[in-house]
């Protein structure tokens, strides 16, 4: 919470004349509780600058601070040596020389790669001006060439590969920031930052968007490449920024910067108070669901075991496949291949419904849109998997349904405990609590868990460990996806790492440590 | 009429119990939400400012045809309610109401079909179109307003076709009598048999597992879906039924004019949309519900039927029904907006009390 003595630790220098971007003391609270302690951080010329660290290390928040997404709290920001005044409004730094290509890209994909370009030409001169679309479309065609993007301008932007859609982005990005400079008349260095553009790419098709990189930075340009993956940012980057728990703990010069160095500055020192479980459950050697060769998008040909009484933790980077799993074996989008079984029982054709039949149940990780109903009452969420056995004598039974959730409130300490209440009006701690208990009222055989607690509250996130702990020692089987390490320290009986939708690696009982986990994720994303 | 599923003594009662769990649950203060009751406030203010301008307005005669002569439009209402629960529109039910009652005359009258048979008939055909919008939609995957602005033209088209454009009348004076002729309490047989549906649909809504599928598909599809609701199933069997009760909507105008008019049934979406919405705003804020319906719509009634008497030309009905769609539309959006906020501070002060120190507020994780 302090915001003094955030000393600069980096052991590199930059002479500040030439750093096109200077962040210093940036403060970020969201509800008193800081996302970003005091970071410090500065991007030079000519240089692609790596931003790193762990899930809710603050690079999120840093990003969306320069683009405007939220207010910092505290600190300094100066571009090309001159200091900005705070808020910096929605734009953020755009109009400053700041462009930003997210992970999404923010394309539109029934719109052709010509259009974008136009539109962005276009709207700086006023919304009713007619558009010379001859042009506009050597213009387009002009920008792809000097940067070397093989692409017709006429081209959908459904139509293109992911390498050349993140690439038109960047050319995007890096075009109306050329046009704004030119408006201005004089054009100055600009910084692109890239908020983890690699995620979803092969690895082949990395190094070509790598090039598009390399050329920005011969033009004297900047790049601040946001990335989980270490190889790839020792690659291009010049230096590396890596921030953990919302402070900048180092910044290196990449050359004769080892992979390990990195992982530890990454890390830092273990947290101490997160424990093992120790209700001393062990598995049963039953089988509750088997899936063999199970295929999806990113998911390949997964050969997985869930045992009851056993918790198994699934993680790895973005795009591991660690985000589809829940889904595909929910039945959620039917597999491209491979088979689900349950109890022994093959399902031939997997839906949320048959799952549901079968026992197993799924908390999503989007609580809002997937997870419940947020306009209907505590009532009417918790009631739903109960409405057919309470249909009896020709009526719902109310009066039963809103005992049984209002007991499940009580016992998992759902505060209101008021079944009246909207569940919309509840902290998200207690609605993950109550949709919790909901599931848990069906006693499930399997209980599928997409990132559980994120958006939980620190007390609400230990009792939800403590209802999954229960419940498995009372026979169910859970699998639990999550990208929180400490989740996984303090609930799973046995971990699966993924990378590229396969399982690379797995640790189990004492093993489990954040460290290993972050060793093993790592590893098995270079692998 | 007690709607709300009746909610403080449970809430109460079940804090002695529960053992071991030391937290008591913390009960919120009464919400009464008087905003539930402004439609009826305003409309027992309206019958009253009508009763003192003039003399014909609360007389037998005058309430009895307020009642009796929009059955047809909350009839169509009421089925209308159904896909609007499920979050979808269907713009095609005044058509399907227009067909239903020139089927009924054409079998009637030019093809010399008794009127049973031919009644049952112009339902059936209600219920197809119900079904072919219910297929198109739920298999293609379409926009149900599209899909059913399209079927509503297509309609027309062919009930002018199937008409010669012209006026059948001499319906048998059977149907008539079944509608029309007999009185409850003044008020003709119609208006109870509507009564009846309003009841029907509570029933369905409130207290049947069928009523709750068809609310939480109307709040979110993929929620449903992962909750084991049969999403497309739903959709369909709810359109069936709005086209199967605009049919039987189409049945009664047949007896209550005795004719059927080409012309007559398009008029009718508008009303029935209004009334939908406004309906909306009360007794449950933010649902569509039967009984909310029933006094929109008579609200609306009453409004232009004493205008009317005051003097007012026809165009009045156009006035009112086209602003208390709008208005519905605002007043229901501010009326939530308003009620979430509430409901958000009880149950944070009430989290709050409940938790002496440990009353963390919760941050959005970072989710880098």
């Amino acid at each position: 919470m302090s915001t003094a003595g955030h000393a600069p630790t980096g052991a590199a220098t930059s002479g500040s004349g030439t750093d096109v971007l200077r962040v210093a003391g940036l403060v970020k609270r969201f509800s008193g509780v800081p996302a970003l302690g005091g970071v410090d951080l500065a991007v030079a010329a000519g240089e692609v600058h790596g931003l790193l660290g762990a899930n809710g290390c603050g690079k999120s928040t840093l990003i969306k601070v320069l683009a405007g997404v939220h207010d910092a709290d505290e600190g300094r920001v100066s571009i090309h040596g001159s200091e900005v005044p705070m808020p910096f409004g929605a734009d953020g730094l755009r109009a400053r020389g700041l462009s930003f290509v997210h992970q999404d890209l923010g394309l539109s994909a029934s719109a052709t790669v010509l259009e974008h370009f136009a539109l962005d030409h276009v709207a700086a001169r006023g919304s009713m001006r007619r558009i010379g679309w001859g042009a506009e479309r050597r213009r387009a065609a002009a920008l792809l060439a000097r940067f070397e993007v093989a692409v017709d301008p006429d081209t959908r932007i459904d139509q293109l590969s992911p390498v050349q859609r993140a690439m038109v982005a960047i050319v995007r990005a890096v075009a109306s920031q050329e046009q704004l400079a030119e408006a201005d008349g004089e054009r100055l260095p600009q910084l692109l930052v890239l908020d983890e553009p690699t995620v979803f790419l092969p690895s082949a098709d990395v190094a070509i968007l790598f090039k598009l990189i390399d050329r920005l930075r011969s033009a004297g340009d900047s790049v601040m490449l946001v990335s989980h993956d270490l190889d790839e940012v020792l690659e291009i980057c010049d230096r590396v920024t890596v921030l953990r728990d919302g402070r900048n703990v180092g910044t290196r010069d990449v050359p004769g910067l080892g992979r390990n160095e990195l992982v530890e500055l990454i890390l830092g020192i273990q947290i101490a108070g997160v424990t093992r479980p120790t209700d001393g459950t062990t598995p049963s050697p039953e089988v509750a669901m088997v899936t063999r060769g199970l295929s999806g998008d990113r998911v390949r040909d997964l050969d997985l075991t869930l045992h009851p009484g056993e918790v198994v933790g699934v993680t790895g980077l973005a795009g591991s496949g660690i985000e589809e799993l829940t889904d595909l074996l929910y039945g959620v989008r039917p597999p491209t291949a491979g088979t689900v079984s349950i109890a022994g029982e093959e399902i031939a054709r997997p839906t949320p419904a048959t799952m549901l039949a079968h026992d197993v149940v799924l908390l999503p990780a989007d609580r809002k849109a997937l997870g419940s109903a947020p306009r209907l009452t505590v009532l009417e969420n918790m009631a739903l998997p109960f409405f057919a056995e309470e249909f009896r004598g020709g009526r719902l039974r109310w009066d039963t349904l809103r005992r049984q959730s209002q007991d499940t409130c009580v016992r998992l300490h759902v505060k209101p405990a008021d079944p009246a209440a909207l569940f919309s009006s509840l902290s998200g701690g207690n609605q993950q609590k109550a949709l919790l208990g909901k599931w848990l009222d069906t006693k499930p055989a399997v209980m599928l868990l997409a990132e559980p607690t994120q958006g939980v509250d620190v007390g609400a996130r230990q009792e939800i460990f403590r209802l999954v702990r229960e419940a498995v020692a009372g026979g169910a089987s859970v699998l639990c996806a999550t990208s929180d390490y400490e989740q996984l320290v303090q609930l799973a009986d046995r971990v699966l790492i993924f990378a590229d939708g396969r399982v690379k690696d797995e640790l189990t009982g004492d093993q489990i440590t954040k460290d290993a986990l972050t060793t093993a994720i790592y590893a098995g994303a270079a692998a | 009429m007690i709607l709300t599923k009746n909610r403080s003594p449970a809430v109460a009662a079940a804090a002695d119990d529960g053992g071991a769990a030391a937290t008591a649950p913390v009960k919120l203060q009464t919400r009464r939400e008087p905003e539930r009751f402004a439609l009826i406030g305003v409309w027992a203010i309206v019958i009253v400012v009508f009763s003192f301008a003039t003399d014909r307005f609360l007389t037998t005669g005058n309430i009895s045809s307020m009642l009796g002569s929009q059955t047809v439009l909350l009839i169509l209402a009421l089925g209308l309610l159904i896909p609007l629960r499920v979050g979808d529109y269907d713009l095609s039910v005044a058509s399907t109401l227009g067909i239903s009652a020139m089927l009924v005359a054409l079998l009637n009258v030019n093809h010399g079909m008794g009127i049973v048979p031919a009644c049952i008939i112009a339902v059936l055909v209600g219920a197809l179109i119900g079904a072919i919008n219910g297929a198109i939609v739920v298999k293609f995957d379409i926009d149900p307003f599209i899909v059913t602005l399209g079927m509503s033209t297509l309609l027309q088209g062919v009930l002018f076709w199937i008409s010669d454009s012209a006026t059948i009348s001499g319906i048998s004076i059977g149907l008539s009598n079944a509608v029309l002729t007999g009185t409850i309490l003044s008020i003709p047989v119609d208006f109870w048999y509507a009564v009846v549906l309003c009841a029907v649909l509570w029933y369905v809504f409130d207290f049947t597992p069928f009523g709750q599928r068809l609310l939480f598909v109307g709040q979110s599809k993929d929620m449903a879906r992962l909750n084991g609701i049969a999403v497309g199933r739903t959709r369909f069997l709810s359109l069936i039924a709005s086209g199967t009760i605009a049919a039987v909507a189409g049945v009664v105008l047949a007896g209550t004019t005795g004719s059927a008019d080409p012309n007559s049934s398009s008029s009718f979406l508008l009303p029935a949309f209004a009334a939908c919405f406004l309906g909306s705003t009360t007794l449950k804020i933010g649902r569509f519900n039967p009984w909310g319906t029933f006094i929109a719509l008579y609200f609306i009634v009453t409004g232009t039927t004493g205008l009317q008497l005051l003097g007012a030309q026809n165009y009045v009905q156009q006035l009112f029904y086209g602003a208390a769609l709008i208005i519905a539309v605002i007043l229901s959006k501010i009326l939530r907006q308003r009620n979430d906020r509430q409901l958000q501070n009880d149950a944070r002060r009430a989290a709050l009390a409940t938790a002496p120190g440990a009353s963390q507020p919760t941050h959005q994780k970072e989710t880098a």
